[in-house]
């Protein structure tokens, strides 16, 4: 299944050298632990940076968006499956 | 005697998807032209907004179950139900297209992109030889699956020049390296189909086969007059071609546009004069910001239409032929409001009123590359001010941050094909 949301998150992350690894993901009452960074590609909306973040659980696939000008992060797309 | 590296994605959008999404991997995808707006919904990877789409790339595993490349979306969900459809994602292609063209620009200062997915790059100097060569392709595949991504994975084709590099790297896929000295060029290019060359399609092969040339070989045999009388032009390249001879000038350089221009496919056809002027002037208005901020105006407008059906004819292969005219303007514009009033006087006179429409597009060309001259009168000078302030609320803001009140209700997705992305253009 596949979702695709714009929901607000909560994220652990870590700092490796000059990386983010989003690392505890709670979205509502459902966490997930990051096994892989897939992917992660920036965006432009005008001035405004925003990366995308594509990571994996055993069962899951998430895209998580953070925005770096709010320092705000949503999941954007969940896939099972 | 140069040589020239051709470097080319596997089923390039799929294989970016399958590296973010672990469980896509292994199973047959597609990845439509068009990418999800807000509210398309869960809808189990099939979104139905790729309802009026083409398929504009297919996993391996697709492929080798008969999905392929231009497919129309329920063409190929007819021919394999479980195929998986996922909507594009150009940010995410145009990230991969940029690191695979910084490691190339390690290894030469001359790489020229020749599509989203395909770059040509002059490794003489880095190289020294063709065993240098070897080395330096294993080494940019190792950093292309180091920096885009195990599941990315390229063919590359080294030889003399562009056309047999190119040839080389599409001969074996996926994963493919394939090189070909100057000596061994006769002995390749006799082993390949007309098919596989770029620069000779359908029409040209079959025109080739009417004079019973069927293969390289006997196209080496033909005399360069023959050629030149049936192709013109390009019977001097099929000449040429035959003996393995080629351009191996690799361009960096970024050529300005003929013109610019912007068409969409409805995902529903459009009936009411309303809707098709607003959509007008939201590309118009596209066009318009492309042309200023690459300080162009231009001097003709031209316009174009696709019926949905031809008349008396009902179902999915019924889509009517395009109809297309252009204008020529005494003063330069470069006003998205101008460039709709010139498209629009066209559309009007060259559509069917009876039919609903599918595509439009707009294009301007004769451009002009220097900013707009200024106005004489008061309410033009206002006007190009406005659009000055405008145009720097959309760089800092976004694509979205203004629009015309006329246009509120207009969505364009962004599309994904194999030439650009829509958010560079």
């Amino acid at each position: 299944m596949h979702e695709l949301l714009n929901d607000p998150i909560d994220v652990t992350v870590d700092f490796i050298g000059h990386r983010v690894r989003p690392k505890i993901i709670k979205w509502g009452n459902t966490i997930f632990n990051t096994e892989k960074v897939n992917l992660v590609h920036p965006a432009r909306e005008g001035e405004n940076l925003i990366f995308y973040f594509s990571i994996s659980d055993h069962s899951h696939f998430l895209k998580l968006r953070f925005d770096t000008h709010n320092m705000e992060w949503r999941l954007v797309e969940l896939y099972t499956d | 005697m140069s040589i020239i590296l051709h470097l080319d994605f596997n089923s390039f959008f799929a294989s970016v998807e399958q590296q973010a999404n672990p469980f896509l991997r292994n199973k047959a995808i597609a990845v439509g032209g068009k990418s999800g707006g807000a509210g398309t919904g869960s809808t189990g990877g099939r979104a139905p907004l790729l309802a009026r789409t083409v398929v504009t790339t297919a996993s391996r595993e697709a492929k080798a179950l008969g999905i392929k490349t231009a497919m129309g979306s329920m063409e190929a969900m007819r021919i394999l139900p479980s195929l998986i459809m996922i909507q594009g994602d150009p940010q995410k292609y145009s990230e991969i297209t940029k690191r695979f063209l910084n490691i190339m620009r390690r290894y030469s200062d001359a790489v020229e992109q020749f599509s989203t997915d395909e770059a040509f790059a002059d490794i003489t100097q880095a190289a020294g030889d063709y065993f240098g060569a070897t080395a330096l392709a294993l080494q940019i595949k190792e950093d292309i699956a180091r920096e885009c991504g195990p599941y990315c994975t390229v063919s590359i084709g080294i030889a003399p020049n562009k056309l047999i590099a190119k040839l080389a790297g599409e001969s074996r896929k996926p994963d493919g390296l394939t090189v070909v000295p100057p000596a061994d060029v006769i002995n390749f290019i006799d082993s390949q189909p007309f098919s596989a060359f770029c620069g000779i399609g359908s029409k040209t092969e079959e025109k080739l086969t009417e004079l019973g040339i069927s293969d390289v070989k006997s196209l080496r045999r033909a005399p360069l007059s023959l050629l030149r009388s049936h192709f013109k032009n390009q019977g001097d390249w099929l000449y040429l071609a035959a003996r393995g001879a080629g351009d191996d000038q690799v361009s960096d350089k970024v050529e300005d546009p003929k013109s610019i221009g912007h068409s969409y496919t409805f995902p529903y056809d459009l009936e009411l004069e309303a809707e098709l002027k607003t959509n007008l002037l939201a590309l118009s208005d596209k066009v318009a910001f492309r042309m200023r901020r690459d300080n162009f105006y231009a001097t003709q407008v031209s316009a174009f239409v696709r019926h949905a059906r031809f008349p008396g004819v009902a179902g999915p292969s019924s889509a009517g032929a395009g109809v297309g005219a252009q204008h020529k303007i005494k003063d330069g514009i470069s006003d998205g409001l101008e460039i709709y009033k010139n498209a629009w006087e066209i559309i009007n006179k060259i559509r069917d009123k009876e039919m609903p429409i599918r595509l439009l597009g707009v294009s301007v060309s004769g451009l002009i590359k220097s900013p707009l001259p200024s106005r004489l009168f008061k309410k033009d000078q206002k006007t190009h001010r406005a659009l000055e302030a405008l145009d720097e609320i959309q760089n800092k803001f976004g694509s979205d941050s203004w629009r015309r009140a006329a246009t509120l209700k207009t969505v364009f997705l962004e599309r994904a094909s194999g030439w650009h992305y829509d958010h560079e253009i």
